[in-house]
């Protein structure tokens, strides 16, 4: 069977038992192994197992539990409760400012992990109920999370930035100073996004009325619950910049601080921590099991001899150089919607490469555009993997369909961004020419 | 009467953009499909592809894959002749002592004949040194002593006897830990290697003599896929994996020259020689480790006897 | 019909103190990884056994969660569809849907116990600089998928009970009857 048929059939059924509610780590798991039987014979259901093996072996997965350990402290202890009080007297006045102020929390969590998924359960976490106490609109609460939560990969250091550095041989320190500017980009233009929206729709993002904003010193008493999360960023980002720790290892370092809040708090008992324990447990247990199989997943892809698809395809695309680069995205996109990173990258990039050099385009620039572009797929229905960690956090109500809804803004926000970059290539490779 | 084609999957352990890559899977590739007529076909996998690098071993000897590229300690609980093939640190000075204890004496034929215990056939792709760079010369033991090190497997080991501070970071952290004093030296292979990961922009001192010398890439192919071969085509391959060694064993030692030349005039790199107490120091704690590996087989103590014997003729023990 | 009700409830039971229990290892990863920054950093001397035995103990703790996951609907899904349908309509189509699930996770039992006894009869360690037995963390994943799959059959029995009428089931902790079930 030819490699195009196979890949209609395969994500076609994809498609077919997501949509009939079997959860996601099970239908790509089941899926592979239908496919590998066909394609491959039995024996090669070994992979499935290898491939979790492997997983379970990646210590860079560390982060995860000790991340979502942290928020769920953070929130328990009203910390995080705290914190939002007081940018609420703080920026309250300023419609939107919540979420804009969510945001910049986001972008610190980036600049703290290197990968996707701790932060989006962090933030869903920590954010999502304090946003929604206070009368956001739900898509707006869904949405800012899904992006900001997405920046891990993004802002420096990023796993993804490492990766592509390692598959293309382009430096690992060119690539993360290439990726400061338009992680900033990125930022401004969601902020500017939901400052329009919310002067022209005020109900979605709510002003604080000018009684409640507070006198001057209750906000100067407000910044004391500031100064524990303060701490906290310190501690992780400090000891990463000062060659304490790894980006992993800085994720112990995270749950010491949140210990350390608790503490200051009062509430560091054990009820507290069994109960952030076991949310931990599952939280991580749902990243993991969808990992386990999406590993599987894009492992039985590859051995159907899905890049020689790409090579096809990419031979079929007309337009000059920049028609071939709109397709690479494009394909990275779609790619992006089922797909784990380290998949997309091992099937397109060893096809893409050699073509992005001969066309005469930066490689930085194009890993950056490349990153920016899987980020995108981590939110965009109906597989991004962002959109099932999201659902895995929010409250009973709120549905895939409202999660869903809320990251379509967001997500053309993301592609205008890309646009730009690509306009004004100078956007990404200014630091990288400036530091090296 | 058409004949038959075989088309075989490998998984490789170098990611794409590694020169072994390219060197040594496209050259195999290019070879075995020019010589056999296009009857074998390689389809390659770059690292982590199918399998990662510590199951590509399994795979292999279960058939599931028919070829794949290892390094002998991603190997080692199948094969006591492991910790030997990956490296005894400083037994070795030149690649040509580590080329001729694999071919000449015979210890090449003695991990074949292990691995064939396993379904698999051995063949070393290249014999080549490890070395290791650093952010600051190592001028005396008491610096050589005070050093962080990422490592890993045997070396982390020996490193951490000689009396460094080694540890494990994984390749994906390596830049950045570098970058940050996390650790103040690492090993990635050697010139090339480094140069690949970019190592040499911030760590400028090249390290030598040599952490160790050995056949650190093999090659593995499946018994079972070999089985299936005709004679003719499975002679054809096991010539072409030896030409391999030799070809590929003088290729690297060419490339590494070039590429630390290209680092010292691009990136200012220098050459650290360890001064001779260190060196002396190193060697003392080398060769009390080395017994260790001699007791995991009866194998595996013939084949550090006859390594002793010959460091002995060489005039070096 | 009430040794049913026993199974089900005996394994959604056993599942959950499973998972209660092994929660707890975050605790350890947190310590051993600070032990290591701390004693790397301190006293320059990094050990050769805190980052692993953490990343044993994550493996473990990562493959365990299967079973408490189901037990809990844990696992993330799409409900667009879901919710356009009827309890009964949505427990059919849980009933097919199924299919994929015990495709998957029986394959995964059969090489999960394939590998772990490989791995048992040679007493497999990790060959690192320091070494660790490692089979006991490949045991887990038959294990964990054991659990997952003795949870998917509960589910299962669950969904037929429903589609069809059926009287067998008499949850004593169902989890839409739990208002905290979601949360934790
Ligand atoms: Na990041
Ligand atoms: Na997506």
């Amino acid at each position: 069977m030819s490699i195009e048929i196979l890949t209609l059939l395969f994500f076609g059924s994809l498609l077919f038992f997501v949509f009939l509610g079997l959860p996601l780590a099970f239908v790509l798991g089941g899926v592979s192994v239908v496919f590998l039987y066909f394609t491959w014979g039995f024996d090669s259901f070994y992979m499935v197992a290898s491939q979790i093996w492997s997983t379970m072996g990646s210590f860079t997965l560390v982060a995860i539990p000790l991340f979502v350990f942290m928020a769920m402290i953070l929130e328990r202890t009203g910390v995080a409760k705290d914190l939002y009080r007081a940018m609420h007297l703080w920026f309250g006045g300023l419609r939107g400012g919540l979420a804009i102020g969510t945001l910049v929390i986001c972008a610190i969590f980036a600049a703290m992990v290197g990968i996707s998924g701790a932060a989006v359960v962090a933030m869903g976490t920590i954010a999502l109920p304090a946003m929604l106490e206070r009368g956001y609109d739900r898509s707006m609460c869904l949405g800012v999370i899904n992006t900001g939560g997405g920046w891990g990969i993004l802002i420096p250091p990023s796993i993804m930035m490492i990766l592509y550095a390692l598959i293309s041989g382009v430096s690992v320190g060119k690539m993360f100073a290439a990726g400061i500017l338009p992680g900033i980009l990125l930022m401004v233009l969601t902020a500017l996004y939901i400052l329009i929206r919310s002067s022209l729709q005020p109900h979605l993002a709510p002003a604080l009325p000018p009684e409640e904003r507070g006198t001057l010193r209750e906000k100067l008493l407000a910044l004391r619950s500031v100064a524990l999360p303060v701490l906290i960023v310190f501690m992780v980002l400090g000891s990463i910049m000062g060659g304490i720790t790894t980006p992993t290892e800085a994720a112990a370092m995270g749950v010491l601080g949140s210990l350390i809040a608790a503490a200051a708090y009062r509430k560091l008992e054990f009820g507290l921590l069994k109960e952030a324990s076991i949310r931990t447990f599952k939280l991580t247990g749902m990243i993991m099991w969808i990992l386990f199989a999406a590993h599987a997943f894009s492992a039985a892809y590859q051995s159907m001899g899905a890049q020689a698809l790409i090579e096809e395809f990419m031979a079929l695309i007309p337009g000059g150089p920049w028609g071939v680069i709109i397709a690479m995205m494009l394909i990275t996109f779609i790619l992006g919607m089922v797909l784990d990173p380290v998949g997309i990258m091992l099937i397109t990039l060893p096809v893409f490469l050699p073509i992005v050099e001969s066309l005469g385009f930066d490689p930085i620039w194009f890993g950056i555009l490349f990153v920016i572009n899987m980020e995108i797929g981590y939110m965009t229905p109906p597989f991004g993997f962002n959109l099932f960690y999201l659902k895995g956090i929010v409250p009973p109500g709120i549905t895939m369909k409202d999660i869903y809804k809320s990251v379509i803004p967001f997500v053309l926000v993301e592609i205008v961004g890309l646009a730009l970059l690509m306009i004004f290539p100078e956007i990404v490779t200014y630091l990288p020419e400036l530091f090296f | 009467q058409e004949e038959e084609t075989f088309t075989w999957k490998v998984q490789s352990h170098w990611p794409g953009a590694s020169s072994s890559y390219k060197d040594s899977l496209g050259r195999l590739k290019e070879q075995l499909e020019e010589r056999s007529n296009g009857r074998i076909q390689l389809e390659l996998f770059e690292a982590g592809s199918l399998f990662k690098a510590k199951e590509t071993f399994n795979a292999v000897s279960r058939g599931i894959l028919e070829m794949g590229t290892i390094s002998p300690a991603y190997a080692s609980d199948k094969m006591t002749l492991a910790g030997i093939a990956s490296g005894l640190p400083f037994a070795f000075r030149n690649v040509w002592e580590a080329a001729y204890f694999h071919q000449g004496l015979g210890f090449e034929e003695m991990l074949r004949e292990e691995a064939a215990q396993h379904g698999v056939y051995w063949s070393t792709d290249k014999v080549y040194p490890t070395e290791m760079v650093v952010k600051d010369p190592v001028e005396s033991l008491e610096e050589f002593k005070s050093l962080k090190i990422r490592s890993s497997g045997a070396l982390q080991k020996f490193l951490t006897e000689a009396g460094a501070a080694a540890s494990y970071i994984p390749g994906g952290e390596l830049y950045t830990a570098l970058d940050s004093g996390i650790v103040d030296g690492a090993h990635w292979g050697a010139a090339q290697g480094a140069y690949s990961m970019g190592l040499y922009e911030i760590a400028k001192y090249h390290v030598q003599p040599a952490l160790n010398i050995a056949g650190t890439d093999v090659i593995i192919v499946s018994q079972k896929a070999m089985d299936k071969l005709p004679e003719d085509l499975q002679q054809l391959v096991k010539d072409v994996l030896n030409e391999q060694f030799w070809y590929r064993t003088n290729e690297y030692q060419y490339k590494e020259r070039v590429t630390l030349a290209k680092a010292m005039a691009e990136e200012g790199v220098q050459i650290n020689t360890l001064p001779d107490p260190v060196q002396d120091h190193l060697v003392q704690t080398a060769q009390s480790m080395w017994d260790e590996e001699g007791e995991r087989s009866e194998k595996a103590a013939e084949a550090l006897a006859m390594l002793k014997d010959f460091l002995g003729d060489l005039g070096y023990l | 019909m009430r040794a049913i009700t026993a199974f089900m409830n005996g394994v959604t039971r056993l599942n959950k103190a499973i998972g209660v229990g092994v929660s707890f290892l975050v605790f350890a990863m947190f310590v051993f990884i600070l032990l290591e920054v701390f004693l790397r950093y301190a006293f320059n001397s990094p050990t050769v056994w805190t980052n692993e035995l953490t990343q044993l103990l994550f493996g473990a703790y990562a493959v365990l969660s299967g079973g408490y996951l189901m037990a809990h609907r844990g696992h993330v899904n799409v409900d667009l569809i879901h919710s356009l349908l009827g309890p009964r309509m949505q427990a059919a189509v849980d009933v097919f849907t199924s299919i994929l699930f015990f495709i998957f996770t029986l394959a995964l039992l059969y090489f999960g116990v394939d590998m772990a006894l490989e791995s048992v009869s040679s007493w497999e360690t990790s060959y690192s600089a320091w070494n660790p037995p490692i089979w006991p963390v490949k045991v887990c994943i038959p294990v964990g998928t054991a659990l997952l799959v003795l949870q998917g059959i509960v589910k299962l029995l669950e969904d037929i009970a429903i589609a069809c009428n059926l009287s067998y089931y008499q949850p004593d902790d169902h989890p839409e009857h739990d208002p905290k079930g979601e949360q934790l």
